[in-house]
């Protein structure tokens, strides 16, 4: 007998954001990304209270991963910051603090949803056609004949992981194995389309930063033991190869829940080790030197092949087995009743080799875009952190690639956007009012907000008290101690811009970004001045802060949007 | 899920790490004290004298007592020596750090002057590298090693015998050996009693045919065979030289051995006789692992036999294993010829099946006739397979990395034959190279070229068993021509100490493995960490002299106002930086010099600070002033005769990166200001603890 509850009424919220407790927890999550971001940022230990691992982090990826909201809103935040980091793997603190930011003063405003919508949509497409067009002063174009720009975006990615506890001279290592391994995976000859290859990082921690190394190639780790098995080979060209995907342990296929009735006598096992041999003896009869085996192979069916002097490699793992794949040419071997001779592949080379505790198999492939990056850090939560970060960084390099400029860092970008934003609707207006449904009052409030919120991010960069000035001239970023008197010679106290690229002996004009200016216009940056301080610039990826910024607008949009919340209490 | 500041003046995590400065002072120097574990009840304890064995016994809460203990464990797996001083330095570190927030210093400043101060620490005291000279070289080419028998043989006799004047034989030329015992009080003896070794290191280079002659005397169970060998070597000596008193290069396996000892002598003299016996098997047979200055330490084993006295301990070439022998007879059939060996990598069992294979198929099987439906019975057909096969390939002896079914070991001692369980897999290997064997899974596999042989079994002594325990257990070596494999047999009189035994015995053979590799040593006793502490002096000095144009340091972000107020905070920092080599120097005057007080070893580190300074050159005041170390620390009361005041040693890589990883760990907690707990719901914090605390 089955019993029936009555089900529970759902619940209704009108107007979240106004709640206070959405207020409080919208601030706490502010509060989390806020102090996390920059090169200064403070480092955040996740852990589950229970003795799990630690993980400490600054990275958007790794902490929201871990947080588990409870309110839809922050759910809705949340989501879109992951979703833009899975596409794009940088810019998610951006992306996060930007919508905190953008909600927050917004609703100090109390202008009408639509109206703050329609408008921050009218800004974000001033923002993203400036950031595009050819007179943007804050985009620098990539040279890929040179590597100064593309060192400069990792090692910026780099600094600003502190979790990763680098020091100078390793950033430069790790920056130059990163581009090292990003290059290896550009194909040599291409027609049309390039199709870019694969870094794969191979961990070995606990050993020094400096030990990471960059080989061409993919590295299997096996145990010792196999090691010594492993005899020297005497072909000298080319190695064929045979890539299994199909366990060749010798058990039995799952029955699922059926059960297999056989003959007392007759083994099953030497059944099934019968056929792998005659497998054996097919691969052998095809000169196969090297077999690969994603899952276990059968001791006696690699004792074979060892005394036919095959080597055999079992437990590859099934991350290796699309790079593996890809580097030989084979056609992973699903089935161990019958092989097709197309689905053998080649190797150019392979060879052991020893890192730190571990012994790798080497194989040198022919010609394919397949590099491993090997990669130690002395702690695993610091390798942890270096690996998403070299992730990251890789991913960015190939962002770059398809769209071969960067963005000035180190929150020049921002200040100058917002410069230009506060520039455009108060000289020419029109052009956003033109269409209606909004006053000139509120255009002013809103840019006002919508400015405010970009240079409050930049303000989140600073985490020790220091204050930021702007310069009246090109809009960017200077950060200074916090309490410098009023009336003092700027350039003393400054050294550079955020990004690096101006120095404070400039002829400018500062002033504090919180106070009011009157808006001007800023001036874009020359190609040469760029060129020569690009050995030290901090900069960012241009895609991934594009779509940052346009994520971080539609979703503030559709949080401001939402009018209530019902929850289903069953 | 819940988040949790951990305080801006006062940072928690910090404070949970500085206990550890003063329970890792104990385990430094030579002179170590062990420590219970007790748990609350009080029933059980464990005694743990190393940071590792702490760190395991102790149940650390929180994600940064788990960070700690993953740097230590990460320590321990890379290098197995060195736990101690991160302990110590995580903690005098982490305190110093607290010290600065207290004094308002920014904190990516501190992160920033620190990793850069270490930086600079690390290449200055790259002078202090002496270089390794074909050490086990020199020791194989001689065939008594002269200094580590005079060593081990001053060891062995009198290890009870506490440290004072009326040890050091009379007959002895060394005049002021007595003295120096005297002044080191605290320290075992016979550690100060092998000076012999060090006298040779200091000159430039010792000719070792001459050595060779001194050595090839009658060896006399006495302190006078040392004592002579050294007179021999004081004749040696040249009293001039450009090379002046204190050579550089390192280039005896005695000397090494007892400077890398760090006070556990007993533990040394076995790793030392180790690597000499590795070597001479390596040098009989070229081409093996073991290469010509390499301790290939995976080719070492130890076997612990508690019950035995201290004295019992020694190394042996091959496998010695304690086993419970089948029959009577069966130990002196196989003792008699050269064995034909099977390497087994699993269980040699009925059921077993290698890794990875999966039974959980169903499958029953049906029988016409009701007779053979019984399955492992003791006339299984599997165990008589396995005889037959080992009859027709005249294997006697199988050796298991996992288990062996009883039933088959019975039976293959009715045909004199012997299957012995969980060999360690570096055993394996070794035999598998020296005999040619290789390691199968099974029996069916076995065929001409798969079976190794020339294992020789050799029934070693019997071994005290536990009350009650009627199985006759035997300590027995099994070794094979060329096979690199050394066994350590440790014995103790209680069981409860041999862990330690152990850890002691590991920690002082990774010593010398990573002494061997790297073919370079530091000089130690503290002279590292002293040069350390000179050269932050000068740093600091440097950045108040030079001010603004000081470079930006450590500091990634040169841009932002930090860089620019680097200079003002630098001396700070640096001094908060060189107070995690004081606390380590100062811990290691009081264990080793017996400086009773803190103060005293205080003031005794800040005259030599000060006359380093003076000096102008802090690296040459600690080579000059070296030689008037006492065991290891600068001693201003000593003016004896240089040279025969035995060296220590350090190790280079380990030590440094011993030092990178407690200032990491520091800086990371340094640099983290909340604590994400993941799953935690508000009832499960009570509400007095739930201060502090924000939900998401």
């Amino acid at each position: 007998m089955s019993r029936l509850e009555a089900k529970k009424p759902s619940l209704c919220k009108s107007e979240p954001l106004t709640s206070e407790s959405v207020r409080a927890t919208l601030s706490v999550l502010k509060g989390i990304v806020t102090s996390c971001y920059g090169p200064s940022g403070r480092l955040k230990q996740l852990h589950n209270g229970l003795g799990g691992s630690v993980c400490t982090t600054s990275q958007s990826s790794a902490l929201l991963a871990n947080l588990s909201v409870t309110h839809p809103i922050l759910k809705i935040l949340t989501v879109s910051v992951q979703n833009h980091v899975s596409c794009f793997s940088d810019c998610g603190l951006f992306t996060a603090i930007l919508c905190c930011n953008l909600i927050e003063s917004v609703q100090r405003l109390g202008l009408t949803p639509t109206t703050v919508i329609k408008l921050n949509k009218h800004l974000l497409s001033l923002c993203t056609s400036y950031l595009k067009s050819e007179v943007c002063g804050c985009r620098i174009p990539v040279d890929f004949s040179s590597t100064q720009i593309l060192l400069c975006l990792i090692r910026s990615i780099l600094t600003s992981k502190p979790a990763c506890m680098l020091t100078r001279e390793e950033v430069d290592h790790i920056s130059t194995l990163i581009l090292k391994a990003f290059l290896l995976t550009i194909p040599e000859y291409t027609k049309g389309h390039i199709i870019l290859g694969k870094s794969i990082i191979v961990p070995l921690k606990g050993q020094r930063v400096i030990d990471s190394t960059v080989l061409p190639g993919i590295l299997i780790e096996i145990p010792e033991v196999q090691m010594m098995k492993i005899l020297p080979i005497k072909k000298s060209d080319s190695l064929k190869v045979a890539l299994f995907r199909a366990s060749l342990c010798g058990d039995l296929s799952d029955t699922g829940k059926g059960t297999v009735v056989v003959n007392d006598g007759l083994s099953l096992e030497n059944a099934v080790l019968d056929q792998l041999l005659s497998l054996g003896r097919q691969l052998v009869s095809d000169h196969v030197d090297l077999v690969m085996c994603q899952k276990v192979i059968h001791p006696a069916l690699k004792q074979f092949l060892g005394m036919h002097r095959v080597i055999a490699i079992d437990r590859v793992g099934v991350a290796l087995m699309e790079p593996l794949s890809k580097v030989t040419g084979t056609q992973p071997i699903g089935s161990i009743s019958s092989i097709s001779p197309s689905s053998y592949g080649s190797v150019k080379d392979l060879c052991t080799a020893k890192f730190g505790f571990k012994w790798f198999i080497h194989l040198i492939p022919n010609k394919a875009t397949v590099c491993s990056l090997l990669l130690c850090n002395r702690n695993d939560t610091a390798w942890d952190e270096l690996k998403l970060t070299c992730q990251t960084a890789l991913h960015v390099l190939q962002l770059t690639i398809k769209e071969p400029c960067v963005l000035l860092g180190g929150g020049c970008t921002e200040t100058h956007l917002a410069a230009y934003i506060r520039h455009k609707t108060f000289n020419e207006p029109e052009s956003i009012l033109k269409d209606g449904g909004c006053t000139q009052t509120e255009l002013q409030l809103i840019s006002e907000a919508f400015c405010s919120a970009l240079e409050s991010l930049t303000g989140s960069l600073e985490h020790d008290g220091g204050e930021i000035l702007t310069d009246m001239k090109y809009g960017h970023f200077w950060s200074v101690q916090a309490d410098s008197p009023s009336v003092v010679n700027w350039p003393d106290l400054l050294s550079r811009c955020g990004c690096g690229l101006y120095s404070s002996w400039e002829e400018l004009n500062w002033s504090f970004l919180r106070s009011a200016r009157h808006p001007f216009a800023p001036q874009p940056c020359l190609p040469h001045e760029a060129m020569d301080s690009a050995n030290n610039l901090t900069v960012d990826c241009f895609t991934a802060k594009l779509s940052g910024l346009q994520v971080a607008v539609e979703t503030a949009n559709l949080i401001l949007d939402l009018s209530y919340v019902i929850e289903d209490k069953n | 899920m819940a988040r949790r500041g951990t305080g801006q003046r006062r940072h928690v995590g910090l404070q949970q790490l500085s206990p550890f400065a003063h329970t890792a002072r104990t385990f430094l120097g030579p002179v170590k004290a062990a420590k219970f574990v007790v748990d609350a009840e009080g029933r059980e304890s464990v005694l743990a004298s190393s940071a590792v064995r702490l760190l395991e016994g102790l149940d650390l809460p929180g994600a940064t007592g788990q960070l700690l203990s993953e740097a230590v464990r990460a320590q321990h797996s890379c290098y197995g020596t060195g736990t101690s001083t991160l302990l110590l330095l995580v903690g005098a570190w982490s305190r110093a750090v607290e010290e600065c927030l207290h004094l308002g210093v920014p904190t990516p400043l501190i992160v920033s002057g620190m990793s850069e101060g270490l930086s600079s620490c690390i290449e200055a005291v790259a002078s202090l590298q002496l270089p390794l000279r074909d050490v086990l070289g020199r020791a194989g080419h001689t065939e008594t090693l002269p200094g580590l028998e005079s060593f081990s043989v001053s060891l062995c006799p009198f290890p009870q015998v506490p440290s004072d004047a009326g040890l050091i034989p009379k007959g002895c030329d060394l005049k002021d050996a007595a003295s120096q015992a005297l002044t080191v009080p605290s320290l075992p003896g016979r550690t100060a009693q092998a000076p012999g070794a060090a006298g040779e290191g200091l000159s430039p280079s010792p000719p070792p045919p001459r050595r060779g002659q001194l050595a090839g005397g009658p060896r006399r169970r006495s302190a006078l065979t040392h004592s002579r060998h050294c007179r021999g070597l004081a004749l040696d000596q040249p009293t001039s030289g450009a090379a002046g008193a204190h050579s550089r290069a390192c280039s005896d396996l005695a000397e090494l051995a007892q400077g890398l000892s760090h006070g556990d002598g007993d533990s040394m003299r076995l790793v030392a006789g180790a690597a000499r016996l590795q070597h001479r098997a390596a040098s009989a047979h070229r081409g093996g692992p073991a290469g010509p200055s390499t301790f290939a330490i995976s080719r070492v084993f130890t076997c612990c036999l508690p019950g035995l006295p201290e004295t019992c301990s020694c190394v042996r070439p091959g496998y010695v294993t304690v086993v419970s022998v089948p029959s009577a007879t069966l130990l002196e059939d196989l003792q008699k010829q050269p064995l034909r060996v099977l390497l087994m990598e699993g269980d040699l069992t009925e059921n077993y099946r290698h890794l990875g294979f999966d039974r959980s198929a169903h499958v029953k099987p049906v029988s016409e006739s009701t007779k053979r439906l019984q399955q492992g019975s003791p006339q299984s057909p599997w165990a008589d397979h396995v005889l037959q096969v080992l009859i027709e390939f005249e294997v006697h002896l199988v050796l298991v990395h996992g288990r062996v079914s009883e039933h088959l070991v019975e039976k293959c001692a009715r045909s004199q034959r012997w299957a012995i369980g969980s060999v360690a897999g570096s055993v394996m290997q070794a035999f598998a190279e020296a005999t040619g064997a290789v390691p199968l899974a099974y029996i069916t596999q076995v065929n001409e070229d798969s079976v190794g042989s020339g294992v020789s079994v050799t029934a070693w002594r019997r071994v005290p068993s536990g009350v009650g325990d009627g199985a006759r257990r035997m300590a027995i070596v099994l070794t094979a021509e060329g096979i690199h494999l050394v066994t350590a047999v440790l014995t103790g009189p209680a069981t409860a100490q041999m862990q330690s035994r152990e850890d002691r015995f590991w920690t002082c053979a990774n010593r010398l493995y990573h002494a061997l590799r790297e073919q370079t040593v530091f000089l130690g006793g503290g002279a590292v960490e002293f040069l350390c502490l000179s050269h932050l002096q000068v740093l600091a000095e440097q950045s108040l002299n030079k001010g603004d144009q000081v470079c930006s340091g450590g500091l990634h972000n040169t841009s932002s106002w930090l860089a620019s107020s680097l200079a003002l905070y630098r001396p700070t920092v640096l001094k908060c930086l060189a107070s995690g080599w004081h606390s380590y120097l100062s811990a290691l005057v009081c264990n080793t010099a017996g400086s009773s007080s803190e103060p005293e070893a205080q003031t005794f580190i800040q005259y030599h600070l000060q006359h380093a300074a003076d000096s102008g050159s802090p690296s040459s005041y600690i080579l000059n002033e070296y030689s008037k170390l006492s065991s290891g620390v600068f001693h201003s009361g000593v003016s004896n005769k240089l040279e025969q005041i035995p060296r220590v040693y350090d190790l280079v890589t380990p030590k440094i990166e011993a030092w990178r990883r407690a200032l990491d760990l520091v800086l990371l907690v340094l640099q983290t200001d909340s604590e994400i707990i993941t799953r935690l719901e508000h009832t499960q914090i009570k509400s007095q603890e739930s201060e502090g605390f924000l939900f998401l």
